[in-house]
């Protein structure tokens, strides 16, 4: 297994994805080549409107472009029907968002099933796994209650459990700390790369959130639609504009 | 999937009653109505129920039971000499004007029935007994007609009153004494009157000797002789009608005059219309706040059902999500609905007698139809979220 790391886990090239009409299109990406590693926590970051969802949408198989390639554990993405793509994302992928998307209506311990019970598992397998997770992630003792009772950075530690308790080796997680505070922000990054963290996963965190920037094993900056840089070290980069 | 989505419709209350009092009333409107429906409809051939016999012979013209055309005496006598025929009496039915102690006026089911053999006599007498119809001037007066005509009498005091008429207590028809001999309990009839029984020979002097008075012919088959074999063969041999008295509306044959009775108010009256109205009306009701509710439910959902599809769902999984959202709150609904309906029943028949059948065919026609509402809503549902794009998760 161990051969895998540093493999490549995702590489686009040449990705084109325009937006609107013809006569009034938004360029969203624009030749744009991206390539992360499994093993390695990578970073997008960029001024707002440079791409960076979208290209996170195109990585997760939620947008198709109009040009380029992506391939994805060797799995090119573009060509693949609606079917596949979603087979794809359910046995591929986790996600964290922004706005943590927890169903309200739902337990904790319920939101953090459901990727487990979208691949079929038996209900008392996806409860056992969940409850397992939560644990890992701070949050014994609320497994019955409700998300909306938990404070932001809680949830943010469900919506991480929720990403990672089917194992999934495509971590992808937009502005996962902007909605929180600096030190809050701060635990749940270092609770991301203590959980995620393993040969074969890649992580990618699309984020504005400077003060995370250390969390990050690579930084891809993006400029009007294309990857301009990668850097190793984040003191490399210009920051002013972020 | 399907306990999470379960838990994610009863865990919004506020929608989900919301959900279940559109289907709980469409369902109740529907099976209320339905069941007045066939409540009122079955009161059009009360008198096939009430007056008892296995085959009923009438004029040729005759399409249904409240509209007799007298036969001539000596049909009888033609009747009777069919093969298979054990025997048939005669029976006078009529509407006339009742004159109430006080003056008041009432119109009434007058039934004469034949005083050998009181072929088509009522079932039950709770006062009374039948044999007295031998008497003079004798009848028999159903029970909820004597607590109505009650109500119009003086009592011996000269003040109205207000009790039934019992036993011993008289009236005039036509200027002729008629002295309560018995109270029956028959069933309530579409015209409303009450049904008066006497002999068919004294309903002759009471409708002022009408120059014809022989309404029907009531015929009892020998044994091994099917009601509906003997029709055929009355009718071969005489010319006249002859129908079997089933009223059994699942079941009854071609020949039942209370089919052919209950048709005629279907084709002939407005009653069907304005029901089946009333039921549409249901149906549309639920359609338009369950289909609205479940939307909104839907909406309110949307962005977490974008992130499900996301996480991978596939829109069959979302699809079927949604059908046991629908129909879960479907069968709540209807129950909740059929339950209303049918304690709205039981209270009305304690009151008296309605017009209010409820066949277990008009619940499983409102429990289909209260489905169709929730297939119709989850459709919604699902073209909605099929429309919803997986990648608007990572916006807001
Ligand atoms: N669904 C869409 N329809 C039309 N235009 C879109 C859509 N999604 C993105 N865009 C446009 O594409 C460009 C890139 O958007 P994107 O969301 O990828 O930027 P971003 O780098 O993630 O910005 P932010 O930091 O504000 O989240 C923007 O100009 C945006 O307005
Ligand atoms: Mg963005």
């Amino acid at each position: 297994m161990s051969t895998l790391a540093n493999t490549i886990a995702v590489r686009a090239s040449g990705v084109d994805m325009f937006f609107g009409t013809p006569d009034n299109q938004v360029v969203a990406l624009k030749q744009a080549d991206f390539e992360a590693r499994r093993g390695e926590l990578i970073m997008l970051v960029g001024p707002s409107g440079c791409g960076k969802t979208t290209l996170l949408s195109v990585i997760a198989g939620t947008l198709t472009p109009q040009a380029g390639t992506v391939e994805v554990f060797g799995q090119r993405l573009d060509g693949l029907g609606q079917e596949a793509l979603t087979s794809f994302r359910r046995q591929h992928l986790g996600f964290v968002f922004q706005s943590f998307n927890l169903i309200p209506t739902l337990s904790v311990i319920e939101n953090v099933m459901v990727p487990l019970l979208i691949q079929g598992r038996p209900y008392d397998e996806a409860h056992d796994r969940s409850a397992a997770i939560i644990e890992k992630v701070g949050l014994k003792g609320r497994e019955e209650g409700r998300p909306n009772a938990l404070s932001g950075g809680q949830q943010q530690r469900v919506a991480i459990a929720r990403a990672l308790v089917h194992e999934p080796p495509l971590l992808i997680c937009d502005e996962p700390t902007s909605a929180l505070d600096k030190d809050t922000g701060g635990h749940i990054m270092e609770l991301v790369r203590d959980l995620s963290r393993s040969p074969e996963r890649c992580v990618v965190v699309v984020t504005h959130d400077h003060r995370i920037f250390r969390f990050a094993d690579r930084i891809a900056e993006m400029e009007d639609g294309r990857i301009s840089r990668v850097v190793d070290d984040p003191k490399l980069l210009d920051t002013a504009h972020l | 999937m399907y306990r999470l989505a379960l838990n994610m419709l009863f865990g919004d209350r506020a929608k989900l009653a919301m959900l279940l009092c559109g289907l709980a009333f469409s369902a109740l409107l529907m099976a209320q109505q339905s069941s007045v429906f066939f409540g009122i409809m079955s009161w059009t051939y009360t008198p096939m129920v009430n007056i008892r016999a296995q085959v009923w012979v009438s004029d040729p013209m005759v399409e249904q039971v409240n509209d007799a055309k007298p036969l001539r005496d000596t049909d009888l006598s033609r009747v009777r000499s069919v093969d298979g025929v054990a025997w048939a009496a005669p029976l006078h039915t009529s509407f006339v004007q009742a004159r109430m102690q006080d003056g008041n006026f009432k119109l009434i089911t007058l039934v004469g029935i034949d005083a050998d053999t009181f072929a088509g006599a009522p079932a039950v007498l709770t006062q009374g007994r039948i044999e007295d119809l031998r008497l003079p001037d004798t009848v028999i007066v159903d029970e909820w007609g004597a607590s109505l005509m009650g109500r119009m009498g003086v009592g011996p005091d000269g003040k109205p009153r207000s009790t039934p008429l019992k036993v011993g207590d008289t009236f005039e028809i036509n200027d002729i004494q008629a002295r309560i001999v018995g109270i029956c309990k028959v069933k309530r009839a579409f015209t409303g009157g009450p049904f008066v029984y006497t002999t068919y020979d004294r309903a002759k002097g009471y409708t002022l000797g009408a120059r014809r008075t022989l309404s029907f012919m009531l015929v009892e088959p020998q044994k091994g002789v099917t009601p509906t074999e003997l029709c055929g063969r009355i009718e071969r041999e005489t010319g006249l009608k002859a129908w079997t008295s089933d009223t059994v509306i699942w079941n009854w044959g071609e020949r039942s005059l209370a089919r052919n009775t209950f048709w005629w108010f279907w084709t002939n009256t407005g009653i069907p219309f304005s029901f089946g109205t009333a039921v549409l009306l249901g149906l549309f009701v639920g359609i338009a706040i369950s289909g609205q509710t479940f939307y909104s439910f839907v909406l309110e959902n949307l962005k977490y059902f974008a992130a499900i599809k996301a996480m991978g769902a596939g829109m069959g999984v979302i699809a079927r999500m949604l059908f046991v959202q629908a129909f879960t709150a479907g069968l709540i609904g209807f129950g909740l609905g059929a339950g209303m309906a049918q304690g709205i029943g039981r209270a009305m028949i304690e009151k008296g007698m309605p017009p209010f059948v409820m066949y277990p065919q008009i619940l499983w026609a409102t429990f289909v139809l209260v489905l169709g509402i929730s297939f119709v809503s989850a459709i919604i549902g699902i073209i909605k979220v099929s429309r919803v794009d997986a990648a608007s998760v990572f916006r807001g």
